[in-house]
This record gives C-alpha cells, sequence and structure tokens, in this order.
C-alpha cells in the first residue's frame, strides 16, 4: 500500500459553521472521494476512493491535511465554485485551468481563496483526473462513506468543510511524470489463454475505450482466447485486476468496481502504477510491462521515497 | 498432508486465495462454505488482515503488509484441516415479500414456464431456509443458497435497466434481493420493504451477512416508501 498516516477510513472532523462550496457548475462525473475504505468487502462494499491515490495524498500533504482526508475528484467539463469562507486549496492530478474570479492560478500550488470569490476549473488539458483538496477537508455524506458510493455532483450542491488550517504563504509541488507503460504481475488464470493472447496482452498496445469508469478501465485490442471454455466460481477481485470477460475485451477494475467476480484475470497492475491507468484518456493507449512481486516492492518504495522528500521540502 | 483439491496461491501483491471448489462433490457446497466462514473468522482474530471475502467455495485474504504473504501462502492449508464447520451459523433474517403483480412482473412468466400455479411457485420459494453464501455485485447483494431445483429459471435476454431496490429474484439456480436501484437480468418475482443497506450503523452497514439464514414470508400488502 501506498503509505498513509493514518487508517484508511474516511475521518471525520468538526465542522465549521457554514462552512461550505456552493456547486455553481458541477462538471462531468466529479464526486468527493478520500482514500477509500477497507473491512468491508466481505459485505459487497467495495474499496472505493480517489482513483490517483498519490494525487490526493500530494494535495493533502501540500495543505497539511491528514492524507486521507476527502477532495474533489474532478473527470472533464467546466466546473465552478464558491466559498463561503477563506480557503486554501490546491489541484494535484490533471492538468486544469484555474481561475479565481477570472484571474488565472498556477496547477499544483497551494493557494487561498476568499469567501464569496469563485473558483473555476476548465480541462482537463492533458491526463483525466485532476483533486481539488481543500484546507480541513470536503465531508461526503455518511451514507456515501459507509457503503462507499460515488454520487455525481450536481448544481447547487452544498459541500460542508472541516476546520480551517492555519497556513502562511504559497508552496507548489512537483508532480511525477505520466507514461503509459502499466507495470503489472501475472495473473493466476494466464495459464487458460492460449500462448497467442498471452504474448498480445504483453506486447500490444490497448486503447482505453469511451466506456471506462470509475469501476473499471475497458480496453481494445486484439481478441484474448482462452484454451478452452472455462467457468470460474465467483471469487473476490480488487481495483488492479485484469479481468477477461467473453468478449475477450480487457477490463482494469478500478476503485469502485465489484467485490467479487467470475471472468479469468490475467494480471493485476500494481499499486504505484494503478493511477496511469485512472490518467489515461479515451482513446489514448497503454502497454503491460510484466514485473515480479520484488519489483512491484521497489516501485511502492520509490513513491514512499516521493513523499518522504517532499514532507522534508515542505516542512523546511 | 498436502491435499491436491486444495489451491492455495497469490493474487496481486497483498491477497492470498485458497480455492475449494475441488472439493465439490465429495463435500456438498454449503459444507465447503461453513469450513470458510469457520475460517474467515479464525482470521479475522489476527489484525494483519485487510479485508477477509469469502467467494464461492473460495477465500481471499487481503494483507496490510506484503512482508506477510509467504507466510501465510504457507500456513493457509494447514488452518484450514483444523476447520470442521461446526457451530458455524448466523442469525435468520425474516424478509416479508410481496408477490407478483407490479412487484414481480416475472412472475406469471415463472409460473408458465414450469407448469406451475403462482401460488405453488410463491409456496417453493417461501418454503426454504436459504444461506447467504457471500455477498458481492453490489453493497448488501445476498448470493443464497436452497432454492427449490424446480424453480432454477434462466435470466432474462435482455436485462432490465432498472431495477427497483428490494425486488426479489431468480437467476438461473439462484435467488436474492437487490439491495438497490441496479440494472439486472434476473427474473423479478415479488419485492419486500426491508432495507439491505443500513448506513446508520457504520459497523454493520448490511443487514446480511456470510453465514446468515433468510426466509422469505408471503404477505398480502407491504408500505413502500419513495
Amino acid at each position: 500500500m501506498i503509505t498513509s498516516q493514518e487508517s484508511s477510513t474516511n475521518r471525520q472532523q468538526p465542522l465549521a459553521n457554514d462552512a461550505i462550496i456552493k456547486v455553481i457548475t458541477p462538471g462531468l462525473f466529479s464526486s468527493v472521494q478520500g482514500l477509500g475504505l477497507s473491512g468491508y468487502r466481505h459485505l459487497g462494499i467495495p474499496f472505493g476512493g480517489a482513483l490517483d491515490r498519490q494525487a490526493l495524498i500530494l494535495g493533502n500533504r501540500v495543505l497539511g491535511n491528514p492524507d486521507s482526508t476527502p477532495a474533489l475528484e474532478l473527470t472533464s467539463g467546466q466546473v465552478e465554485l464558491k466559498f463561503t469562507r477563506d480557503a486554501w486549496f490546491v489541484l494535484t492530478g490533471a492538468q486544469y485551468r484555474i481561475a479565481i474570479d477570472g484571474r488565472d492560478i498556477w496547477h499544483s500550488w497551494r493557494n487561498k481563496i476568499k469567501a464569496g470569490e469563485i473558483l473555476t476549473l476548465r480541462g482537463p488539458k492533458s491526463a483525466m483526473r485532476a483533486y481539488l483538496a481543500v484546507d480541513g477537508g470536503i465531508q461526503p455524506t455518511q451514507q456515501n462513506t459507509t457503503l462507499q458510493i460515488t454520487k455525481q455532483l450536481a448544481k447547487g450542491d452544498c459541500l460542508r468543510l472541516g476546520s480551517a488550517l492555519s497556513i502562511a504563504k504559497p508552496i507548489g509541488a512537483v508532480q511525477r511524470g505520466y507514461s503509459n507503460e502499466i507495470r503489472a504481475l501475472p495473473g493466476p488464470e494466464m495459464s487458460l489463454f492460449t500462448p497467442q493472447s498471452r504474448k498480445a496482452f504483453w506486447s500490444n498496445a490497448w486503447q482505453l475505450t469511451n466506456d471506462s469508469n470509475r469501476m473499471g478501465a475497458r480496453l481494445a485490442g486484439e481478441i484474448l482466447s482462452l484454451t478452452k471454455p472455462q467457468e470460474l466460481n465467483s471469487h473476490a477481485v480488487m481495483p488492479g485486476v485484469v479481468q477477461v470477460p467473453p468478449s475477450g475485451q480487457p477490463i482494469v477494475l478500478l476503485a469502485d468496481a465489484q467485490t467479487t467476480g467470475g471472468y479469468p484475470k490475467m494480471a493485476t497492475v500494481i499499486e504505484a502504477d494503478l493511477w496511469k491507468v485512472a490518467q489515461t484518456r479515451p482513446g489514448s493507449t497503454v502497454r503491460f510491462i510484466h514485473v515480479s512481486p520484488g519489483q512491484a516492492d521497489d516501485a511502492n518504495y520509490e513513491w514512499q521515497q516521493y513523499f518522504y522528500r517532499l514532507q522534508r521540502a515542505i516542512d523546511a | 498432508m498436502t491435499n491436491t483439491n486444495l489451491t492455495v496461491y497469490r493474487l496481486g501483491e497483498n491477497a492470498i486465495v485458497l480455492d475449494c471448489s475441488k472439493l465439490f462433490p465429495e463435500f456438498s457446497k454449503l459444507n465447503i462454505q461453513t469450513r470458510i466462514w469457520e475460517l474467515a473468522k479464525q482470521c479475522s482474530k489476527s489484525l494483519e488482515f485487510q479485508d477477509i471475502v469469502p467467494g464461492m467455495n473460495n477465500l481471499t485474504l487481503f494483507l496490510h503488509d506484503t512482508t506477510q504473504v509467504t507466510f501465510w501462502l504457507s500456513v493457509i492449508e494447514k488452518r484450514w484441516h483444523s476447520t470442521t464447520g461446526l457451530n458455524v451459523s448466523g442469525p435468520t433474517i425474516e424478509i416479508p415479500v410481496l408477490y407478483g403483480r407490479e412487484y414481480g412482473p416475472d412472475l406469471d412468466a415463472v409460473a408458465r414456464r414450469h407448469q406451475l400455479d403462482t401460488t405453488e411457485v410463491i409456496r417453493r420459494h417461501s418454503a426454504p431456509e436459504y444461506t447467504v453464501l457471500f455477498l458481492g455485485f453490489q453493497p448488501g447483494f445476498p448470493y443464497l443458497d436452497g432454492l427449490d431445483s424446480r424453480l432454477t429459471t434462466p435470466r432474462l435476454s435482455t436485462p432490465r435497466l432498472s431495477i427497483p431496490a428490494g425486488s426479489v429474484g431468480i437467476g438461473g439456480s439462484q435467488t436474492g434481493i437487490y439491495p438497490a436501484d441496479a440494472p439486472g437480468g434476473w427474473q423479478l418475482i415479488g419485492r419486500t420493504n426491508i432495507s439491505l443497506l443500513t448506513p446508520d450503523l457504520p459497523a454493520t452497514p448490511t443487514l446480511l451477512a456470510p453465514g446468515y439464514k433468510v426466509r422469505f414470508t408471503p404477505v398480502t400488502s407491504l408500505e413502500f416508501t419513495s
């Protein structure tokens, strides 16, 4: 797992009276997301949470929030938000054009917005998902937290904010570079596929299709076939698992995926690279790189180093 | 000591899977599943797991710490052999169901298919005590064991785009209840007003859990909110 300062459950924070963000324009598929919830998957409750976990953690670190503090996940379109208290915020992940009352602001820098001002976000210019973190955090409703139900933002919604933090000056963070090379471990049913399909999976480019969503990234390419038809019993699956349904077109499961499934599993994307799948735009391609569990550990260690260096710079 | 009918493997970075499906038909699916719940309960006493998820005659254990994967891969089979499946049963939950009419739009079709009266379909559906084998598909959705084999009905060839929460349906040899509005292909025979989701109780956010028993009680009227 990516290191977290506290448990992965969404933390409830004290509410400042009337501190809200009023949604003037919601954008498409915007939602409030934390780092997800574990311990309830045997009840069919998905892990949930931000699709680009590292971008959410980055935003929270820049503001001094706990890592799992919920933020607004943006997918596309124009978003306009009115703040009723002074707030520090930062946008991480996909590149958006950011303006406060028409004044342009840098991406991945924390900035202050005053009560009554309107924040306008337009994008994404590149990549797919951005995270708007606010000092004190954005409160999801209890039902959405307990059942990890993603509720899309609607015009007129009022998002309650946690207590303001004392922050003195703007700072910025360097975001990591995107590539379309997705490292993955071979899946338990890999040997059930034909040699040609196995080769195609690891060597071909796969195009992300338009019907991808928070449950899964659907890929198009060569049809992957089993050596013989196979019925599997329903079993647990998790974000990162690459399922191959009878269509032969793989699906990379994401945060809101159901907790059990019955399709053969070709591979599992490593945790350190799952954000890249979430940041791939429909129509773009990805490639899978076969790695070992040891290489997956090394990749997680690199993320820990990134956040360690970031924290040192923030604290300096 | 190795039992070739058991398969243990790693899934991704932090999960291990125990697959017991080859023990069937030597043992019944329910008997195998009962031992899986017992093993799940044993493992939940260790604080090393993020999640412990039963599937159909299999169990997946999600570890917090990937360095513990090798250890658990080596011991899980031994732990399985210590299970008996005795004294593992959950409470019985009674679910009132209004069968037929707009609440169960496929009841007539199911009855015709099996050449039974609708009252006989209702009788056979509400007679058994079902067991929640595991949950999946959506929060709180139970996979129930115990459907009368005369009621086995294939799914609709075209799934409905939206099925109301509380709908009771048959899909193949399974019966179940939809906890929330969802698209789905099961044949709908009735509906309950009992909520399968209890988000106001964060510790137990679903009405049912693996090992629970379910009884459907036919009623002639029910109040539905919303």
